[in-house]
């Protein structure tokens, strides 16, 4: 009920701002937004939103698949950390639009780019809360397991892996929120389809309504997603009790 | 063996053996180097000096359960040792039977710390280190673990090196008792129990209770 009535207090802060700004080129008016809004409810529109889904499914899985080993790695030895830390630093400072340059070299328009751009602004990220979770790990479980001489590999699988679960959760809430936007804007500058490259076409054409149409596709598709992976973490959460 | 922590001395040339199959006991305040002994010995703790131990088969019973809490009981015993058929027979004894694949946040404090001393068994240990280990337990619980320790260690003849500031706990487990002065903590006195008491109720503890009370307050005098 109060998700209702913030959606509410959004749409009258949008009509009131409409109303100060009458332009549709500045601010269209969310009953113009919404007249295109069910335009553009077509097959272009879905093929679109697929494409991005994709898109975000596999900028999600390579962040996972690369950032978990490595900070897991970093995390497990401080020589690893030393090493790998300056690289996954400067990953992590490189302007979007530098890598562009690189990424449309490499492959022109086209899925890869709009992957390659939103999965190195993610990982980073992965690493680090990967490498807290590491660290994190209770010392009285390892004292335990030390005393009981249990093999170093069984550590690891068991008392580690387990540790860290909550912060491959957490990096999955923090990505589910973040890889849309870093998508959608990898589209934009080097993608061949999905709901960005319609952003740009429509920006091209300086159709305005539209540009805000298929934003609230991107904040609807983003938020359930990110929705769907809060709750699939609260279940986890509850299992542990470790919230 | 001398130990300090950022150059403050916690524990000051002790020096003592205890032999295959001793029940024996530190008793002192807290601070004065108790656990920090029991973690040199296990092998946690770097140290001053020189610690002999005799056999790599420790059980460790931690002052708290220290246990996996996404794992359930059966498998945080079975971590440290595969054995369902020995793992059953002491969650049986320690009354867990039932509770198996509970996970720990399931079970009260005191269940736990039953877990931790199946635990400690499970790898049937020729050294079983004590760490306050019964503070959690109510009283029943308490004699029944402690009566199967007793038990067990008329069987196997396992060393026990007890670390507690209950004197009760340490007359009634131990036949000698190492009494610690504050930190910088020293051996005091150590006092050998030629008499044993039955069980809780029996007279002969509360005999042997005042007269390590009564050493240990000439010896602080």
């Amino acid at each position: 009920m109060k998700a209702v009535f913030g959606i509410l207090l959004v749409l009258i802060v949008w009509h009131l701002l409409h109303f100060l700004f009458p332009s549709s080129l500045i601010l269209p008016g969310p009953v113009e937004t919404f007249e295109v809004f069910v335009k553009i409810l077509n097959r272009e529109t879905f093929e679109a939103l697929l494409s991005t889904l994709l898109k975000g499914l596999v900028t999600t899985f390579i962040v996972i698949a690369v950032g978990l080993p490595v900070g897991f790695v970093m995390g497990i030895s401080d020589r690893m950390y030393e090493f790998l830390r300056p690289l996954v630093t400067v990953v992590q400072a490189v302007p979007v639009v530098s890598w562009l340059v690189v990424v449309i070299f490499l492959w022109g328009i086209g899925w890869q780019g709009p992957v390659v751009i939103s999965s190195l602004s993610l990982i980073p990220v992965a690493v680090f809360t990967t490498v807290s979770g590491v660290r994190s790990v209770d010392r009285k479980l390892l004292e335990v397991m030390k005393v009981y001489r249990v093999p170093r590999r069984t550590i690891l699988k068991e008392v580690y892996l387990g540790s860290i679960w909550p912060f491959v959760l957490s990096i999955l809430e923090v990505s589910s929120g973040n890889v849309w936007k870093a998508v959608v804007m990898g589209e934009y500058l080097c993608g061949d389809r999905g709901l960005g490259v319609l952003i740009s076409w429509a920006r091209q054409y300086v159709d305005v309504p539209r540009v805000y149409a298929l934003t609230i596709f991107t904040v609807v598709l983003g938020i359930s997603f990110e929705r769907s992976v809060k709750v699939l973490a609260r279940r986890v959460w509850k299992k542990w009790r470790l919230s | 063996m001398r130990k300090d922590f950022n150059g403050m001395k916690v524990i000051e040339n002790w020096s003592f053996s205890v032999g295959k199959g001793d029940r024996v006991t530190l008793l002192g305040p807290s601070g004065c180097g108790k656990t920090t002994f029991l973690r040199i010995v296990s092998g946690l703790e770097d140290f001053q000096g020189k610690v002999e131990v005799f056999t790599d088969k420790i059980g460790y019973v931690f002052q708290e359960p220290r246990l996996i809490p996404w794992k359930t009981i059966t498998e945080n015993l079975m971590l440290i040792r595969r054995d369902p058929d020995k793992m059953a027979s002491l969650l049986e004894k320690v009354e867990l039977k039932g509770f198996e694949n509970h996970y720990p946040w399931q079970l009260s404090e005191g269940m736990k710390q039953r877990v931790n001393f199946v635990r400690a068994l499970l790898v049937d240990p020729e050294l079983l280190l004590l760490d306050e280990p019964f503070d959690a337990l109510d009283l029943k619980t308490k004699m029944k673990v402690m009566n199967l320790l007793v038990d067990l260690w008329q069987k196997r003849r396992f060393s026990i090196v007890f670390v507690t500031h209950n004197v009760k706990e340490a007359v009634f487990l131990s036949e000698r008792i190492f009494l610690l002065s504050g930190r910088p903590s020293k051996i005091l006195d150590e006092v050998e129990l030629k008499e044993k008491a039955r069980d809780f109720t029996d007279e002969k503890l509360f005999g042997l209770e005042k007269m390590v009370i009564e050493r240990l307050l000439s010896l602080l005098r």
